[in-house]
C-alpha cells in the first residue's frame, strides 16, 4: 500500500530533517511513527498524503506515484485516503456535517448513501448534538473528533493520524481509541499513526519507524 | 553589474509571476475538463455563492454608480456639445465613454475592491488553517472545488455587472437628457444605436473574459501563496488590488489599442 524509498524531507528553515528514508508498508498493515516534537513525524504524514513535497525522495501510494508527481491529485478518485489532522483541517465555513459529507459528495456518492455514512460516523463519535454548528463554535475535543469522523464517513484505504489523542479527555481518549482500534484490526485498511511515545498504541500497530532529529551540519571556516 | 542585477530582479520577478498565473489558468482548465458529471452538483453549489457575493450582492453598488456616472457625464458634456451644436453626437460621447470604456473598466475596479479582495483574504485563511490540504488529501481537488468556481462566478458577475453597468448609465445620462434639454427616448436611444458597432460588443466580452480571469487568478495566487502566519493576508489583500488593478488597466489599454487604434 505504501512505499517510500530514498525520502528526503527538509523543515521550512532549510534544515534537513530525514534523510534516505526507506520504507513498506503492506495493505492492511499498521504502522507509528515516532520521535521527538519537530523531528518530521507530521511532515512525513503530510508528504504521503501528497499535500507536500519531499525534498528528494519517491513516495508511492496503492501502487501510484505521489512524489514524484501531481501529489494529493494523483490519488484523487483513485485511492482514499483519509487524514485526521493534529489541528485544523476542518473547512470553516461548513457545519461539521457537511465537513463530513463533502468528500462523499465529490466522489459522487448517491446522497442517501451520504447522509446515512454522516449519520454513522457522527453517532460513532457522539457528534450529533454538535453536527449543525461550525469548527469554530464547538470545542476542540470536538473538532478532533470531526477530523476522525470524516475518516470515518469515508471508509479510506489509507488512514494518516497525526497524533490523534492529544488534547483529549478521558472519555474521547477512550472513544477515539476504540475507533483506532478498530481500523487496526480491519485487514483492508492501512493505518500510519504519528505521535510522540507508542503509549496506547504500542499493540495496536506491530511496525514501528522511530524519528530521529538528523545531527546539525557544521561548517569549518 | 549591480546596476544590471538590480535591473534584473524585478525582470526576473515578474516573468516568475507570470508563469505562475499562466500555470495556474491552464492547471485550473486541465482540471475543470476533467470534472464528472456527478461532481456538478458541488462545484455548481460553489459557483453558486460566488455568483451571489460577486454579481448580485454587487449589483445595487454598480447600479447606483452608474446611474450617477452616466448623469454626470451628460451633465458635463452636453453643455459643450449644445454650444457647438453637435447634440446629435450624444450617443456617440454615451458609447465612447461609457459602453467603451468606462463600463467594464470602473465594474471590474468594483470587483476587485469587494471579491477579489475577499478571495484572496479567504484563500489565504484556508491555507493558513490547514484546509486546503485537508480538501486535497481527502480526494477533494482544490483547483475543481475552489479555483473553477470562483472563476466562473467572477465571469459570470462580470458579464451581468458590466450589462447592468451600462443600462443604468445610459438611463442615467437619459434622465438628465429628457430633464435638463427635452431630449426624446427614441431620439437618445437611436443616437446611441448608430454610434454602437459589432466591435464594441466583441471588445466589452473580450475585456469581460480577460478581466475576469486576471481579477481572480490574481486574488487565487497571491492567496494560496500564504504559509506562514496571518500578517500575510492583509499584505496578500494589497498586493492583489495592486496587481489586479495594474493587470486590468493594462489589458484594457491592449484591447483599445488592438481593436480602436
Amino acid at each position: 500500500m505504501l512505499e517510500l524509498s530514498g525520502l528526503a524531507l527538509d523543515a521550512p528553515d532549510g534544515r534537513r530533517l530525514l534523510e534516505g528514508l526507506d520504507l513498506a508498508v503492506p495493505s492492511g498493515g499498521n504502522h507509528l511513527v515516532t520521535g521527538p516534537s519537530g523531528c518530521g513525524k507530521s511532515r512525513l504524514l503530510r508528504v504521503i498524503a501528497g499535500t507536500e513535497r519531499p525534498a528528494a525522495g519517491r513516495v508511492r501510494v496503492g501502487g501510484r506515484d505521489v512524489w514524484p508527481g501531481d501529489g494529493a491529485l494523483g490519488l484523487a478518485g483513485r485511492v482514499r485516503v483519509g487524514f485526521a489532522f493534529a489541528s485544523g483541517g476542518l473547512l470553516s465555513n461548513l457545519t461539521l456535517r457537511e465537513n463530513l459529507a463533502l468528500p462523499l459528495r465529490f466522489l459522487g456518492m448517491a446522497p442517501k448513501e451520504v447522509e446515512a455514512r454522516v449519520d454513522e460516523a457522527m453517532a460513532c463519535l457522539g457528534l450529533e448534538p454538535v453536527a449543525s454548528l461550525r469548527p469554530h463554535a464547538v470545542s476542540a475535543s470536538a473538532r478532533r473528533h470531526g477530523n476522525l469522523a470524516r475518516v470515518i464517513a469515508l471508509d479510506p484505504e489509507l488512514i494518516l493520524l497525526d497524533d490523534p489523542l492529544e488534547g483529549l479527555d478521558a472519555a474521547d481518549r477512550a472513544t477515539a481509541l476504540a475507533v483506532i482500534g478498530r481500523w487496526a484490526e480491519d485487514p483492508e485498511k492501512t493505518l500510519l499513526i504519528a505521535l510522540e511515545a507508542p503509549g496506547p498504541f504500542a499493540e495496536v500497530a506491530p511496525g514501528r519507524l522511530d524519528l530521529r532529529p538528523l545531527p546539525p551540519v557544521l561548517e569549518t571556516p | 553589474m549591480a546596476f544590471l542585477a538590480r535591473l534584473g530582479a524585478p525582470v526576473r520577478g515578474f516573468l516568475e509571476f507570470l508563469g505562475d498565473q499562466a500555470h495556474l489558468v491552464l492547471r485550473t482548465l486541465r482540471h475543470a475538463l476533467l470534472l464528472r458529471t456527478n461532481q456538478f452538483g458541488v462545484v455548481g453549489g460553489q459557483l453558486r455563492l460566488q455568483v451571489r457575493f460577486t454579481g448580485l450582492d454587487a449589483l445595487w453598488l454598480i447600479a447606483g454608480t452608474a446611474l450617477l456616472l452616466g448623469a454626470v457625464t451628460l451633465i458635463q458634456a452636453f453643455s459643450q456639445l449644445s454650444g457647438l451644436g453637435a447634440e446629435n453626437y450624444i450617443g456617440t460621447l454615451m458609447v465612447l465613454i461609457i459602453l467603451r470604456e468606462l463600463g467594464p473598466l470602473l465594474t471590474a475596479v468594483l470587483v476587485i475592491g469587494r471579491s477579489a479582495t475577499a478571495i484572496a483574504a479567504e484563500l489565504g485563511a484556508m491555507q493558513l488553517n490547514g484546509e486546503v490540504d485537508a480538501l486535497a488529501a481527502h480526494g477533494v481537488n482544490p483547483y475543481q472545488y475552489l479555483l473553477l468556481p470562483r472563476w466562473l462566478g467572477v465571469l459570470v458577475s462580470v458579464f451581468v455587472l458590466v450589462v447592468c453597468f451600462d443600462a443604468a448609465a445610459l438611463a442615467g445620462g437619459f434622465l438628465v437628457a429628457k430633464l435638463k434639454y427635452g431630449v426624446t427616448f427614441g431620439f437618445f436611444m437611436e443616437s446611441v444605436r448608430q454610434a454602437l458597432s459589432n466591435r464594441d460588443f466583441a471588445a466589452t466580452l473580450l475585456k469581460v473574459f480577460l478581466f475576469s480571469g486576471a481579477i481572480t487568478f490574481h486574488a487565487c495566487h497571491f492567496g494560496l501563496g500564504i504559509h506562514r502566519s496571518q500578517t500575510e493576508i492583509p499584505q496578500a489583500v494589497t498586493k492583489t488590488v495592486v496587481s489586479a488593478l495594474v493587470a486590468v488597466f493594462s489589458l484594457d489599454g491592449l484591447i483599445a489599442a488592438l481593436l480602436y487604434f
